[in-house]
C-alpha cells in the first residue's frame, strides 16, 4: 500500500505524483514552477541555519526575490503544536501529524505560491526532518513518506553532515538545557535529558544517512570552516540559477 | 484481535480491545447526532459504558481547527491534515482506551467522512487512504443516507446556510444556496461510493427519528449481544472480513466521480 514507491523522481521535478480526484484541481505534481527551492537539513548543531542565512544574504545581494520558510512556523498551526508540546499531549503519530499540518500550511501559503511567482525559496528543514524524526520515534517510514506526498521536490537539498559529538559540543554552552521533544524525552529512552538527546539525535543521524542515497541529498562536510562550506553551497546553488528570474527589486 | 486498514501506529496494541466500535456516518444534517443522543442513554440503561466522540472534539486539535476555519485561509491539504491530527489524537487518546476498557464507542462520523470531504476537495484518494490506513476497522458503520431534496429544508430551515457545509471554500463563485446544493450532492455521490466500498449498513435517514432509532437499536443489539438476539448469520458478518475493503484500499488507481462542472 502507499505511493512511496514513486518517490524516486529526478531533480527539478515535483516531489510525488499526487493525482487529484477532481479535474478542476491542479495536481501538485504537475505545476510548472519557475522558482527554485533550496533546503538545508542536518541535526541540531550542524550549522545549517548559519549556512542558509549566508546564502540568503548572497542571493538577495544578487537581486533574486528570496523567501524564507522555517520548520514548524505556520501561524495557523502554531497554537496546536505549542499546546501539544506544553501539555505533553503528543504521541509519535500526532507529533508527526501536527508537523505535517504545519508543513502543509507553509506549502500552500509560503512555498508553492512563491515558486509559482518565480522566487527563490529557502527552507530551514524540510520533509527529510520529518522522515528522520518520525522514524526515530518509531513511525512507519512509508506512511510518513506518503503523508508528505504533497510536498514540492526541492531543486537541491543540502545535508550538513556532522559527527554527533561535534554537534553536541557546539550546542552545550550555546543553549540552556534540552527541550522535552527535541531531546526525544517522550520516548522514555533515559531520564537524563543530555543522554536522551544524544541517543535520539544519534537515531536521527542514522536516518539521515539512509536518506542520502534515497533522495540524492547533497552532502556538505559540516566540520569544514564556515566559509568553505558556504563557497561550496553557493557554487551548487549558482549552477541551478541559470534561467531563474532575477527580480532586481532595487534596480 | 482488532484490525486496522493496513498500518499500525507505534504503541497501539490491537489485542485486548473487547469494546465495540460503532460508527454513525452521513452527510451534514442527516440526523446522526440526534440518533447518538437517543442511543447513548439506551445503551447505558442496558448497562454498557458508552463513549461518544466526533470530529474536532480532540483536546489537541479541536480548538486549532475551529480557529483556523474562522480565518478562512485554511488550504485544502492543511485542512485535510488538521482533521487527520484531530482524528488520530482521538483514536489514540479516547477510542482505543475506551475499547480496551470494554466501552461501546459511538462515533459521530469516522474516517469515511474525512475521506469524502478530502476527496471532494481534490485530494488524491490513495493519499488519504494511506493516511487513514492506521485507523481501526469498526464493528459496524451505519450510513444515514438522505437525498439532497430532503436534506435542504431540514438543514436550511433549522440552522441556515453554513459556509463550510455549503462548500464555499470549494465553490467560491456561487451563491450559498447553489454552493450548498453542489457541495452536498458531490459529497453524497462520494459517500454512496464509499458505502459500497466499505459495505456500510445503509439507513434511510428521511424516515422518522424514532423509527430510525428502533432500527438502529435492533442492529446494535446484534453486535453487542449476539447471543440474545437470534439473527440471520449474514447480518452478523463482519463487513470487512473478506477484505474487499483491503483490496480496494490497496488499489491506487481508482476512478472517481468528478465534480459537476462549475
Amino acid at each position: 500500500m502507499g505511493i512511496s514507491s514513486s518517490i524516486h523522481v529526478g531533480p527539478y521535478e515535483m516531489f510525488y505524483p499526487l493525482k487529484p480526484s477532481v479535474s478542476s484541481v491542479q495536481p501538485y505534481g504537475k505545476h510548472n514552477l519557475p522558482g527554485r527551492l533550496f533546503v538545508v537539513e542536518g541535526i541540531d548543531g550542524s550549522g545549517k541555519s548559519t549556512q542558509l542565512s549566508l546564502l540568503h544574504k548572497w542571493l538577495e545581494a544578487r537581486g533574486y526575490g528570496v523567501v524564507f520558510s522555517e520548520w514548524n512556523s505556520s501561524p495557523l498551526v502554531k497554537d496546536t503544536t505549542k499546546l501539544g508540546k506544553k501539555k505533553k499531549l503528543l504521541t509519535p503519530a500526532t507529533f508527526s501529524l501536527v508537523h505535517a499540518t504545519d508543513f502543509a500550511d507553509r506549502t500552500e501559503h509560503s512555498i508553492l505560491p512563491f515558486l509559482k511567482a518565480g522566487a527563490v525559496v529557502l527552507c530551514d528543514r524540510y520533509v527529510y526532518t520529518a522522515f528522520a524524526r518520525d522514524a526515530a520515534r518509531g513511525m512507519d517510514g512509508d506512511w510518513v513518506r506518503d503523508l508528505y506526498a504533497f510536498a514540492v521536490k526541492p531543486t537541491a537539498a543540502f545535508y550538513f553532515h556532522v559527527p554527533l559529538e561535534t554537534a553536541i559540543g557546539r550546542l552545550t554552552g550555546a543553549r540552556d538545557g534540552f527541550k522535552y521533544y527535541e531531546a526525544g524525552l517522550d520516548l522514555g529512552l533515559t531520564g537524563d535529558p543530555e543522554d536522551s538527546f544524544r541517543l535520539f539525535q544519534g537515531r536521527i543521524l542514522e536516518e539521515y544517512e539512509k536518506m542520502i542515497p534515497e533522495f540524492g541529498l547533497t552532502v556538505i562536510d559540516a566540520t569544514m570552516p564556515v566559509e568553505a562550506q558556504q563557497a561550496q553551497v553557493r557554487r551548487i546553488v549558482q549552477a541551478h540559477l541559470a534561467q531563474a528570474k532575477e527580480l532586481r527589486v532595487k534596480a | 484481535m482488532r484490525q486496522t486498514y493496513g498500518k499500525q501506529l507505534p504503541g497501539m496494541r490491537l489485542t485486548d480491545l473487547p469494546g465495540k466500535l460503532i460508527v454513525i456516518e452521513g452527510t451534514d444534517g442527516a440526523g446522526r447526532s440526534t440518533q447518538i443522543k437517543l442511543l447513548k442513554p439506551w445503551l447505558e440503561e442496558l448497562g454498557h459504558a458508552v463513549l461518544d466522540t466526533g470530529m474536532t472534539r480532540s483536546r489537541l486539535a479541536g480548538d486549532g481547527i475551529r480557529r483556523a476555519k474562522e480565518r478562512n485561509n485554511l488550504g485544502r491539504v492543511t485542512q485535510t491534515l488538521f482533521y487527520a491530527t484531530d482524528f488520530i489524537d482521538r483514536l489514540e487518546k479516547e477510542i482505543v482506551p475506551a475499547l480496551r476498557a470494554g466501552f461501546i464507542v459511538l462515533t459521530d462520523r469516522y474516517i469515511y467522512s474525512l475521506m469524502a470531504r478530502a476527496i471532494v476537495r481534490g485530494m488524491d484518494p490513495s493519499w488519504i487512504r494511506s493516511i487513514y490506513s492506521v485507523a481501526l476497522k469498526p464493528d459496524a458503520v451505519f450510513y444515514m443516507r438522505i437525498g439532497i431534496e430532503e436534506l435542504l429544508p431540514r438543514v436550511v430551515f433549522s440552522r441556515g446556510f453554513d459556509y463550510w457545509e455549503s462548500g464555499m471554500d470549494l465553490f467560491p463563485g456561487q451563491d450559498i444556496y447553489e454552493g450548498f446544493c453542489s457541495y452536498q450532492a458531490t459529497l453524497l455521490a462520494e459517500f454512496d461510493r464509499l458505502a459500497e466500498e466499505f459495505k456500510f449498513e445503509i439507513v434511510d435517514a428521511s424516515a422518522d427519528a424514532s423509527e430510525i432509532c428502533a432500527h438502529l437499536k435492533k442492529k446494535i443489539l446484534q453486535i453487542i449481544d449476539p447471543a440474545r438476539v437470534p439473527a440471520p448469520a449474514s447480518s452478523l458478518a463482519d463487513p470487512f472480513e473478506d477484505s474487499l475493503a483491503d483490496k480496494l484500499f490497496a488499489n491506487l488507481s481508482m476512478t472517481r466521480p468528478s465534480l459537476p462542472t462549475q
